[in-house]
């Protein structure tokens, strides 16, 4: 969990939630670059050009993370998508980047200066937002036939485990700001 | 000298909605306002209850590139926002 020693955050983790962590934040990467890639699979031309995608990504937890700008414009909500989806992207990748390489070589308490701890909390953001779109959190909401057992199969769920750890730790990070 | 006054093409201006979602702590969301908005925690506050409650909320407005910087800002909190006229 996330504490403060004076102006310092520090992270402490067990040797499981390091291991949590870091298989976590692969995947997040993974997500990330991977579709960066198949955009432009030339990273010059990508460097160049300030043309990004056009319409909403097709998977879902993609989709949460970059959002259409405008509701009722499909041409703003592209134009708008096309000059800064790319850059969102990156920014985003450099935090999770960032994280990996703290967890990496984590031996003992990290100690974190304010851009690593905005990096931490972004990125547990985006984080919990992929994995809380692929379990369906909120969804059960709007389906009033749900029954206790569903709610159960949901707790049982092992995704919904790993949601909830990435809730509290993001929790005690907050807290401290 | 004269110092040339900023053209106003149009008194409607645009505003940034952040919407609900079922994921985003409150205290993050209210962090999120406070932070880059610069609210003070109780008007942060009252606007992350209203985006519970009532669903969405107004919580800047502008010109519409000031919006557009808005949205993008949001995004990259992982908050869902979008931009549209005051009135629409």
């Amino acid at each position: 969990m996330f504490t403060r020693d004076g102006n310092q955050v520090l992270l402490d983790l067990e040797a499981q939630e390091l291991e949590l962590l870091v298989q976590l934040y692969g995947q997040l990467h993974e997500l990330l670059a991977h579709d960066e890639m198949e955009v432009d699979a030339d990273p010059f031309i990508q460097l160049l050009s300030m043309d990004g995608p056009t319409s909403v990504p097709q998977d879902p937890a993609l989709a949460r993370l970059f959002p259409s700008a405008y509701l009722e414009d499909e041409e703003a909500a592209s134009d708008f998508r096309r000059f800064t989806e790319p850059d969102l992207r990156r920014k985003k990748l450099a935090c999770v980047r960032d994280v990996l390489s703290q967890l990496q070589a984590f031996e003992s308490v990290l100690a974190l200066d304010s851009h690593q701890t905005q990096n931490w909390l972004l990125s547990l953001n985006d984080l919990r937002l992929v994995l809380g779109t692929r379990i369906g959190v909120g969804e059960q909401d709007e389906d009033e036939e749900h029954t206790a057992e569903q709610d159960q199969d949901l707790e049982r769920d092992p995704g919904y485990f790993l949601y909830d750890y990435l809730t509290y730790l993001q929790g005690t990070l907050i807290d401290l700001l | 000298m004269e110092i040339a006054e900023p053209v106003v093409l149009t008194d409607i201006p645009w505003v940034t909605i952040v919407w609900n979602d079922p994921i985003n702590l409150m205290t993050y969301v209210t962090y999120v306002f406070q932070t880059y908005f610069g609210y003070d925690e109780m008007k942060a506050q009252a606007l992350m209850l209203d985006v519970h409650h009532k669903g969405r909320a107004v919580v800047s407005s502008g010109s519409r590139e000031e919006m557009e910087r808005d949205v993008t800002a949001m995004h990259s909190y992982g908050l869902w926002a979008t931009t549209q006229r005051e009135d629409a």
